[in-house]
């Protein structure tokens, strides 16, 4: 791997060239949250943003997306080339790139590669920065607060200069195309950058153990705090939706009045929700939102570690926000091990 | 024909937008212009001009190269010629990027401050090729 150094103060200019590699989404402030959006100029472009709303899995793989159409005369047709249009996602944190390496592992590298979020991930330039954690990061004890790969370029900050990680052939095109920008990286970079390295490490506030989770999450398969947390679920499935490692989708097809052509529209569903689990006859496996609640954390922090030998959480305390409960990861988890008395107000009457 | 071509000047220094205005119409050109990229991308759009003069720093210090990469995402504006006209070339070494590694799709680069006679022979220059390529295309309709 390439390390290079940048001035803070030729951002501006770097960024400028990043248009020659695609649309540039980066992290803007709308309301009182932080998105990945198209700025309309670079000074809106925020490089202190906590986290945003929605992770940058709503580029790669849409909440809503028409995967192809089809037409009794014309048969099918894909919508491959309007998922490979080149995306330049700016200012993704480590936590998020770990994220979108997890959704790799599952749509990319699994039994049925997924078209789709390939050529998306494919036409997708990633380039990560640093971040300060707040009291909702975990990212620490997850170990997704730095990543070594699923980036092409990743921006470290080491006083008045970023170091510069190349991670790909196309972060160096970047390099190349970015001109006298880049300068060689030096020992006192390096020294600066391992003294920054540790001080973020030590500003977690919030630290959660998972060294033997799997283990006591089956000794506590039938607890009764699973059912505490049902009773306050709302199964509004936000946490899902802003999660950067969720990725169950729905299937629906949409035709057109009288006549037979249609599309086929993939969307973001969660197993939060009552229907996820229906199948055909009114068969429920999921119908008490206890089991639901159960059903995640298990498949994030022990489903998961089975099959891909880490838990598919990344820490990045989205749920820790949205969740209107409480139930989050931190929450479930201090509350598994015995470390708090489940959560703190009275719970809601169960509906 | 140079007279009923247009040209949109997109800058914020309003001094150097009306001597070129007042150069370019003296020379029979149609002249609209702008003081920031995003009006600029606005009428850009609206008018449609057979050339743009683009400055770069303006209420941002790239502001330009975005607006530039912008317009050729546009469809009615892929193709239009842009003057890059900035002082980003003078010996102060603002500018840290090169555009000769292709990145920037501009026809050209002028720097400020800019011989009049030079401009005037690369708009006119410019807007020509645009006329030929356009009336190439219409040729070969009506074929």
């Amino acid at each position: 791997m390439k390390i290079l150094k940048m001035a803070k103060h030729d951002l501006d200019f770097f960024a400028s060239v990043l248009p020659a590699f695609g649309e540039v989404y980066a992290p803007v402030q709308r309301g009182k949250g932080f998105v990945f959006d198209k700025p309309s100029a670079w000074s809106e472009v925020r490089m202190d943003y906590t986290r945003t709303i929605l992770p940058p899995k709503k580029l790669l793989l849409p909440p809503r997306e028409t995967t192809f159409s089809f037409d009794p005369d014309q048969g099918f047709t894909d919508n491959l080339a309007e998922a490979s249009k080149p995306v330049v996602l700016f200012g993704v944190h480590p936590y998020d790139i770990y994220g979108l390496n997890i959704l790799d592992r599952v749509y990319a590298e699994a039994k049925f590669p997924d078209p789709y979020y390939i050529a998306r991930r494919r036409a997708t330039v990633v380039i990560g920065i640093d971040f300060v954690p707040d009291d909702k990061h975990c990212a620490g004890s997850m170990n997704a607060d730095f990543v070594d790969h699923g980036f092409d370029i990743f921006l470290s900050d080491i006083g008045d200069d970023y170091l510069v990680l190349v991670g790909t052939s196309r972060g160096d095109d970047i390099v190349v195309k970015s001109g006298c920008l880049m300068q060689p990286a030096t020992e006192a970079d390096f020294a600066e950058y391992k003294k920054r390295s540790r001080i973020r490490r030590d500003s977690y506030k919030t630290k959660l153990e998972l060294g033997d989770l799997p283990e006591i999450l089956e000794m506590e398969y039938n607890s009764k705090v699973w059912d505490d947390f049902g009773a306050r679920c709302l199964s509004c499935s936000s946490c899902s939706m802003v999660c950067p490692t969720c990725y169950c989708f729905d299937v629906t097809d949409e035709t057109e009045l009288g006549n037979r052509a249609g599309r086929r529209i993939r969307s973001w569903d969660s197993c939060l929700l009552r229907t996820h689990a229906l199948v055909a006859g009114g068969e429920n496996f999921r119908e008490e939102r206890s089991s639901r609640v159960k059903f995640r954390f298990y498949h994030k922090q022990r489903g998961f570690v089975a099959e891909y030998g880490r838990p598919s959480c990344v820490g990045c305390g989205r749920c820790v926000e949205v969740c209107p409960a409480e139930i989050n990861i931190i929450t479930v988890i201090e509350t598994i091990r015995g470390e708090r008395d489940g959560i703190s107000s009275s719970a809601p009457a169960s509906a | 024909m140079s007279e009923s071509k247009s040209v949109l000047i997109i800058d914020d220094d309003s001094d150097f937008v009306r001597a070129v205005q007042a150069l370019l119409e003296s020379s029979g050109y149609r002249v609209r212009s702008a003081l920031n990229g995003r009006e600029g991308l606005q009428l850009a759009k609206t008018t449609q001009p057979d050339l743009i003069l683009l400055d770069v720093m303006m209420s941002e210090r790239t502001e330009g190269f975005f607006l530039l990469q912008e317009m050729r995402r546009v469809p009615v504006l892929s193709n239009t010629p842009v003057i890059v006209v900035s002082s980003i070339y003078s010996d102060e070494p603002v500018f840290r990027v090169d555009p000769e590694t292709g990145w920037l799709p501009a026809n050209l680069f002028l720097a400020k401050p800019v011989e009049p006679a030079k401009l005037l022979s690369e708009v006119k220059r410019l807007t020509s090729e645009t006329s030929e390529k356009s009336t190439a295309a219409t040729g070969r309709r009506q074929l």
